[in-house]
């Protein structure tokens, strides 16, 4: 191993041990996640899972731990009726909602589920493969907490909000780390929604989420942090025979974003929805990573990502479905669309499908292109000005998903932000 | 209203208009006939200012103003309306949106407020009743999945809402079947006023018949051959366009 790579990984061992000594927790399963991280290390040049997604910048920087206290951060409305605030990988009562909490949902710390038997191994478990396990490993290593989720079987909890903040003017690293398990017959919303100030730092997330049998959860991701912070997330979700796993991502921030997003439908007639868009305008550069593994006979997926990159903006979306031996009657779809607004943007697109079985309906399919010329002379010739006609246009590509999204404070947030921003890129430009 | 002169136009290296001269006067209809080819669409286009159509010689005025100096919007804000002989689907968009958008960008520059929403409402409602359509077109993508009449008919509802001084019709008869002509026909002559020209750009009389015309021009190869009065159009349908050719010819 060369220096290069050496270095980085001794800058997180220091912040390993430092943590070693007070945490209290941190067990032969922390050492063990750490020693994983460092065995696989930053990911090499050429490393065919980041064969479009840099890590230098990342690997040169030496962000210390963020810690518990320091400013708290201005918050927006909740998208939920409730919330449940985790700055910098902690609970924070204080920025949660008061009072009633949705029934039918309980939430634990580390500690206390600990004392409740839960097994330490499920809770920091490492989800192996991808690009991304060296990164779930540091988080396993390195996370202050884990927020445990579990949903009552049978329960359908009013919609919950995790927001996922940072503190304020802090170039630190956090860990979060979130485990939903949704028994069986349980139906959820879940909004995952991380904000953060235009501050460079490292936010290092792992979603881990277990649904049982006939569970559906919903998953509304929004990606809203400054543009020159680094956000990679990880999340698993492992479903059950006949349950539903729902992803409505909207990615619309980070400097360099990394999501790897693997689905493994387990069981006989399990399926996963799995859509949104990303918005790589700026300097932004997001990377979407889906896997999705038919591993049950009937399982069922849907993949429906579109993206947009203008300015500098790079976006990257890899979609891969296997349908392995046995999953016969299976179903997987993918579609990832792309649209360029200004010449300099670039969306790398590669939808992968690997098929074990014969009796099954797979279908996929890329595009990259620009706003129709012949669309966008028809609305100037009704009056339209050229910003308003291509903003037009552009929402109503995003809109083929956006109309996906069911949860309506999620859907306005979303539109809104998206609206602000084309609104701010098409003034800029010439 | 409208002075064309010596209008020259090709796409890339091709030469389409060469040497156009048309004068449309407030109150009146002009229908240009003429064989494929004639450089009809291109006329249409380049009135409405269409990407690709490079102008090589004279000159388009428009109420006095330079027409082929203005962006499309521009040409669409001071009254110019062309109805597509190809209406683009753009699913997403919605219709509504389009109509109210476009309609209060229209207005912005006569002075008038925007309508509030349920102004245009009313004002939509009673256009769409005129064109015979149905309330569920509002909500639908603009032309998303709309037969070839119900395209057209779309067409005359925004040129009918948003009342132009000048509307130029590409084709707007083509496709259609004889009730949807009819629909169209009428809305096309309900907007006759002392104030609108309308130039209706066609391949067929069959249009002449339900919407009359004050003047009909033969389009050929570019240039204006030979103009008249309604009789005229009745004619080419018995002769077809040879004769007008070999007329100018010798001439």
């Amino acid at each position: 191993m060369n220096a290069v790579v050496a270095e980085p990984v001794a800058h997180y061992r220091a912040a390993f041990e430092s943590l070693r000594g007070g945490a209290g927790d941190t067990g032969a399963q922390r050492a063990a996640a750490f020693e994983r991280f460092a065995a696989l290390g930053f990911p090499p040049p050429r490393e065919e899972a980041w064969k479009y997604t840099s890590l230098r910048r990342l690997e040169s920087r030496r962000f210390p731990a963020a810690g518990a206290g320091g400013a708290t951060p201005a918050l927006s409305g909740p998208l939920a009726g409730h919330r449940l605030a985790i700055v910098n990988g902690r609970r924070r009562e204080d920025l949660s909602t008061p009072g009633a909490w949705p029934q039918g949902l309980r939430a634990r710390g580390l500690a206390e589920a600990q004392g409740d038997g839960e097994s330490l191994a499920a809770l920091l478990r490492v989800a192996r493969g991808g690009g991304t396990e060296r990164f779930a490993a540091l988080n396993a290593a390195l996370c202050p907490d884990v927020v445990l989720l579990d949903i009552a079987a049978g329960a359908t909890p009013e919609p919950l909000e995790l927001l996922l903040a940072t503190t304020p003017d802090d170039p630190g690293m956090s860990h979060p780390r979130i485990v939903i398990r949704a028994a069986a017959g349980s139906h959820a919303r879940i909004v995952i929604r991380h904000c953060g100030d235009d501050v460079e730092r490292l936010v290092n997330s792992v979603v881990d989420v277990e649904l049982g049998p006939d569970a559906t959860l919903h998953v509304y991701r929004l990606l809203d942090t400054g543009e020159r912070a680094f956000h990679i997330e990880r999340i698993d979700a492992t479903v059950g025979q006949r349950g539903t796993f729902v992803l409505h991502d909207a990615q619309l921030g980070a400097g360099l974003a990394r999501l790897d997003l693997n689905a493994r439908l387990a069981a006989p007639q399990a399926s996963a929805e799995l859509t949104g868009l990303f918005l790589a305008d700026g300097s932004r550069h997001l990377d979407t990573h889906v896997l999705v593994d038919h591993l049950a006979v009937g399982t069922r997926s849907l993949q429906d990502y579109r993206g947009i990159a203008a300015g500098r903006g790079r976006a990257v979306f890899n979609g891969k479905a296997v349908v392995h031996e046995g999953a016969q009657k299976s179903q997987a779809r993918q579609s990832s669309r792309n649209l360029l607004l200004t010449p300099g943007a670039e969306i790398d697109t590669k939808p992968e499908l690997e098929i074990y079985a014969d009796d099954v309906q797979c279908s996929h399919g890329a595009t990259t292109g620009q706003l129709d010329p012949v669309a966008l002379f028809y609305l100037r010739s009704r009056g339209l000005s050229e910003n308003e006609a291509r903003s037009a246009l552009t929402r109503a590509f995003a809109g083929a998903v956006m109309s996906r999204m069911d949860h309506a404070p999620f859907a306005a947030q979303v539109r809104d932000m998206l609206d602000t921003r084309l609104a701010r890129l098409l003034e800029a430009q010439p | 209203m409208l002075s064309i002169r010596d209008l020259h136009a090709r796409i890339g290296e091709r030469k389409i208009l060469k040497g156009l001269n048309l004068e449309v006067g407030a109150g009146e209809v002009h229908a240009i006939m003429g064989p494929n080819g004639s450089g009809k669409s291109t006329l249409a286009s380049v009135l409405a200012g269409r990407e690709g159509y490079e102008v090589t010689n004279g000159r388009v005025e428009y109420l006095g103003q330079d027409l082929l100096a203005m962006e499309p919007e521009e040409r669409a804000r001071a009254g110019v309306f062309l109805a597509f002989q190809y209406p683009v689907e753009i699913p997403g968009v919605n219709n509504a949106y389009l109509l109210k958008a476009a309609l209060n960008a229209v207005r912005r520059p006569r002075g008038l407020p925007e309508l509030d929403a349920f102004e245009f409402l009313a004002l939509v409602r009673e256009k769409m009743k005129l064109m015979q359509m149905d309330e569920s077109f509002l909500n639908r993508g603009v032309n998303e999945g709309f037969s070839g009449g119900e395209k057209k008919r779309n067409e005359i509802l925004q040129m009918a809402l948003l009342e132009p001084r000048l509307a130029v019709l590409d084709e707007t008869d083509s496709g259609l079947d004889i009730d949807a002509l009819r629909v169209v026909a009428a809305g096309v002559t309900s907007l006759r006023a002392p104030d609108r020209a309308i130039v209706l750009v066609t391949h067929y009389q069959r249009l002449l018949d339900y919407i009359e015309p004050d003047f009909v021009h033969v389009l050929s190869d570019g240039q204006i051959l030979k103009s008249g009065d309604r009789t005229l159009a009745l004619e080419l349908e018995k002769r077809g366009y040879d004769w007008v050719r070999q007329e100018a010819k010798v001439a």
